[in-house]
């Protein structure tokens, strides 16, 4: 049976619903890149499993670097990066800062630092469509 | 008081870059409360004359929350958070070491520090940012 873990932004405008048929099996990784490293991220996925995210309207903000590939997610209000996504053929797919949204079952196991930046770009986006999280997003108000 | 140089630092897009002076020997903090764990803090505490703002004060944005005496300020671009204005040293700086251009040369002693029972230590912060220290 697939569990759910629920967190949050820190001002809460942003709330992610994580689940997994197989929760234990999850690992958590560190990217060492220039972006992760400064917002201290540490990144969960599950391509079997579900991220649902409820987010206040105009409470995400996208940003994209280099390869352009990627949306990271950002609350306007508190700064915190919440998730990261990208468009593939079979719908959008994330991967969970479970720092940033403090999903503490998944922050207290010991994080794998991972360096893609030999990777190349076609490789990247295939193993972001095999690994990551299908997506859903809605919009509401915290309160909902 | 130790010798200390300018080290420079700055957000990701570029939008925000500072400047702090530091000790060869650095006394870091990582910072187990809610809001130090979600964004990845690292603090580097200095008093208010060994930090300086070079470019971005139009891009920063600030988040405040509690008591409102803590200036959560990151960038509006990129959501990094380069430095703030702690609770803990209203009267100084704290700066992110994850957002140093580089630590080459830094001796960066990371100690945990027990954001989560704040009022019961928070004192242990507040000589970092005496001009003296």
């Amino acid at each position: 049976m697939s569990q759910a873990l629920n967190g949050s932004c820190h001002c809460g405008a942003v709330r992610v619903s994580f689940e997994s048929p197989d929760l234990d099996a999850v690992a958590v990784f560190a990217c060492t890149c220039s972006f992760c490293r400064r917002h201290g991220a540490r990144y969960a996925r599950d391509p079997n499993g579900s991220l649902h995210v409820t987010a206040a309207p105009g409470a995400l903000n996208p940003y994209r670097f280099a390869a352009q590939a990627v949306d990271f997610w950002l609350c306007e209000q508190c700064g915190v990066l919440v998730f990261a996504s990208q468009e593939s053929p079979d719908g959008v797919r994330a991967t969970l800062n479970v720092a940033g949204a403090d999903i503490e079952a998944l922050t207290d196991r010991p994080a794998q630092s991972m360096d893609f930046g030999e990777q190349p770009a076609e490789d990247r986006a295939a193993r972001r469509q095999t690994m990551w999280t299908p997506l859903t997003l809605v919009e509401a108000s915290p309160s909902a | 008081m130790a010798e200390v140089c300018w080290h420079s630092g700055g957000c990701h897009c570029g939008a925000v870059r500072f400047e702090a002076a530091l000790p060869a020997v650095v006394e870091a903090q990582s910072c187990n409360c809610s809001m130090c764990q979600k964004v990845g803090f690292i603090h580097i505490i200095v008093p208010e004359s060994r930090f300086r703002l070079t470019t971005g004060a139009d891009a920063i944005t600030t988040y405040t929350f509690n008591t409102g005496v803590a200036q959560h300020t990151f960038c509006k671009v990129c959501g990094v958070k380069p430095f703030y204005r702690p609770r803990s040293n209203p009267d100084g700086w704290s700066v992110n070491a994850r957002c140093l251009d580089t630590t080459d040369g830094l001796d960066l002693r990371i100690e945990p520090f027990d954001g989560q029972n704040w009022e019961a230590h928070a004192a242990d912060l507040a000589h970092l940012s005496r001009e003296d220290a």
